[in-house]
C-alpha cells in the first residue's frame, strides 16, 4: 500500500518536478525554499555550512525537487553552488536540469575524470550541477572511499555551497556514508506520505551515522487557506 | 509511546472525513428507505375486544377486590390465549397454513389497565385475514375458556372489522429512515476515527516536532501546476549530441 502510494507519488513528482526558484521566482513555494536557506544559515553560528547532504527516509518524498530549489535559491545569493547527484542508483538531477548524464560523480569519484571537466554550469548563474554519471556496481563503496575525502576537499577550494542529493536512507546506507562526511544533514519529510517510524528510524541511522542533523523539511504540506502568509505578496 | 488526544483532534479528523461521514450516511439511509418501501411487505393489524366479567346474579356490586380478581383473571387469559390449545384450534378452523408458533407471534393480547377488557392483535400482511384470525381467536377462546376454566364470563365485546382505508402498521418510513441514518453515523464515524489512527503519517510541523524531536527549517506547499519554462544548460566540456539515461551506461 506504502509502496504502491509512493510509486504514484515519484510518478507525479517527475511531472511536476520544477525548479520553482528559478521559473517562478516570485511564487510562495520559492519563498519557502528561501525561507528554508535561511534557517540553515542561521542554525550555524560560527562559521556558514559549506555542505549539505538532503535525505529522505523513503523513496518519492521530495528529496530532488527540494535540493535543485534549494541549490538554486543558494546561488541566488551570489554563492558559488554546486548539486551533486549523489543518489547514483536512480539519478535525477539531469532529467530536472535536462541535462546528459555520461560523465558525472561516478568518474570524478574513481579518478576518470577532473571534478571540472565534469560539472555542467547551469543557466542559472553560480549554479553548477554534477549529475551521477554512469551507474556504478558498487555505490556505497564509492562514497565511503578515500577519493571521496579528497573530493569534497577540492569541491570545498572550488565552491561556496555543496549540496548533496542522496538516495532513501532506509534503502541503501549511501546517505549515512556522506551524511557523515558532510556538514550537516536535512531531512525531508513527505507530509501524508512519510511514516513516521520510518521517519524516526532514518534520524536514528543519521544519528548513528555521527551526521549533523539540522532538521527537517516538511514536503508536500497541504496549505489551507488560512494560512496568510501563502497570498502575502502573490497578488 | 503515550498519546493523548486532544477534542480539538476528534472534531478534526471527523471534518476532514465530512464527506465520507455523509457519504456512508447517505448509503444507510437510501438503503433503509428502499427496504421500507419495495422490501418488506406492509403488515397490517386489526383488534377485537373482550369483556371478562364474573356473571354472578347475586352479587350486584362491583368491589374493587372483586376487580382486582378479574385483573388477574385477565392476566391467565392472557396466557391461554396464545397456548397451542388455542392457537391450534383457530389455525384448524381457518386451515391457516402457518405453524402455531408463527400465530402466536402475529398475535398480541393486551389489556388496559385496571379494566376487564382484553383486546387481542393480530397483525399480518393482509387485513382481512388478520380480522378472521383476530374474530376465530376470539370465539375459540372464548369456547375454550368455558371448557378448561368452568366459567362463563367471557363476552366479545367487538368484532374485528376491517375498516376503509387502513394504514400498515409496519415499516414504519420515517423511523426506519431514522435508524439507517443512526446506523449510518456510527458506521461512518467509526470508520473515520480508524482511518484517522491507522494513518501513522507525518502531516504537520507538529508532527515533526512530536515524533522526530528534530527543528523544522522549512515548509514546502504542494507543487502544483507550476507553469514549466524550459530552461536548457550546457555543458562546459564533453558535449554529447544523444541523450542518454545514465543508467544504461556503464551497467
Amino acid at each position: 500500500m506504502a509502496r504502491k502510494k509512493n510509486q504514484i507519488n515519484d510518478k507525479a513528482l517527475t511531472v511536476k518536478r520544477r525548479l520553482v526558484a528559478h521559473t517562478n521566482p516570485k511564487l510562495p513555494v520559492a519563498e519557502q525554499y528561501r525561507t528554508i536557506r535561511s534557517n540553515i544559515q542561521f542554525s550555524s553560528l560560527d562559521e556558514d555550512i559549506r555542505s549539505l547532504v538532503m535525505t529522505s527516509s523513503g523513496p518519492g518524498e521530495g528529496k530532488s525537487t527540494t535540493a535543485a530549489n534549494l541549490a538554486i535559491v543558494y546561488a541566488q545569493q551570489g554563492k558559488k553552488v554546486l548539486l551533486v547527484d549523489a543518489d547514483l542508483r536512480k539519478p535525477t538531477a539531469h532529467f530536472s536540469f535536462r541535462l546528459e548524464n555520461h560523465i558525472g560523480f561516478t568518474n570524478v569519484l574513481t579518478k576518470k575524470t577532473k571534478l571540472l571537466e565534469a560539472v555542467y554550469q547551469t543557466d542559472i548563474p553560480n549554479l553548477s550541477i554534477l549529475t551521477s554519471g554512469p551507474i556504478p556496481p558498487n555505490p556505497s563503496e564509492l562514497l565511503a572511499s578515500k577519493n571521496m575525502d579528497e573530493l569534497l576537499e577540492i569541491m570545498y577550494e572550488n565552491f561556496d555551497f555543496i549540496l548533496f542529493d542522496t538516495p532513501p536512507t532506509l534503502a541503501v546506507t549511501d546517505a549515512q556514508i556522506l551524511s557523515n562526511k558532510a556538514e550537516a544533514t536535512l531531512l525531508v519529510v513527505s507530509s501524508g506520505t512519510t511514516d513516521r517510524n520510518a521517519a524516526q528510524k532514518a534520524k536514528e541511522l543519521l544519528t548513528n551515522a555521527k551526521a549533523r542533523l539540522l532538521g527537517v523539511i516538511l514536503n508536500n504540506r497541504k496549505i489551507e487557506s488560512k494560512d496568510y502568509y501563502y497570498y502575502y505578496g502573490n497578488n | 509511546m503515550e498519546e493523548t488526544l486532544t477534542l480539538k483532534e476528534l472534531f478534526q479528523a471527523l471534518k476532514k472525513r465530512l464527506w465520507l461521514i455523509g457519504l456512508i450516511t447517505v448509503i444507510t439511509a437510501i438503503v433503509s428507505a428502499v427496504l421500507t418501501f419495495f422490501v418488506l411487505t406492509p403488515m397490517y393489524d386489526v383488534k377485537t375486544q373482550l369483556l371478562v366479567n364474573q356473571t354472578k346474579s347475586e352479587q350486584q356490586i362491583y368491589n374493587t377486590t372483586e376487580l382486582q380478581a378479574n385483573v388477574q383473571l385477565i392476566n391467565t387469559y392472557n396466557v391461554i390465549i396464545k397456548s397451542p390449545t388455542v392457537l391450534d384450534k383457530v389455525r384448524k378452523n381457518l386451515s391457516l397454513e402457518k405453524s402455531t408458533d408463527e400465530l402466536n407471534k402475529q398475535i398480541s393480547v393486551t389489556s388496559a389497565e385496571e379494566s376487564q377488557i382484553v383486546e387481542i392483535v393480530v397483525e399480518d400482511k393482509s387485513p382481512e385475514m388478520a380480522a378472521k384470525i383476530a374474530n376465530e381467536t376470539a370465539k375459540v377462546f372464548k369456547a375454550e375458556v368455558s371448557k378448561v376454566m368452568n366459567v362463563d364470563n367471557v363476552n366479545i365485546l367487538s368484532k374485528a372489522v376491517v375498516k376503509e382505508n387502513i394504514k400498515p402498521v409496519k415499516p414504519i418510513p420515517a423511523l426506519n429512515i431514522l435508524i439507517g441514518i443512526v446506523i449510518g453515523l456510527i458506521i461512518s464515524i467509526a470508520t473515520a476515527f480508524v482511518l484517522e489512527f491507522s494513518d501513522k503519517s507525518i502531516k504537520t510541523e507538529v508532527d515533526i516536532e512530536k515524533y522526530l524531536d528534530l527543528p523544522v527549517m522549512g515548509t514546502v506547499a504542494n507543487i502544483e501546476e507550476i507553469p514549466a519554462s524550459p530552461s536548457r544548460s550546457s555543458r562546459v566540456s564533453n558535449q554529447a549530441s544523444s541523450r542518454v539515461r545514465g543508467e544504461s551506461i556503464g551497467s
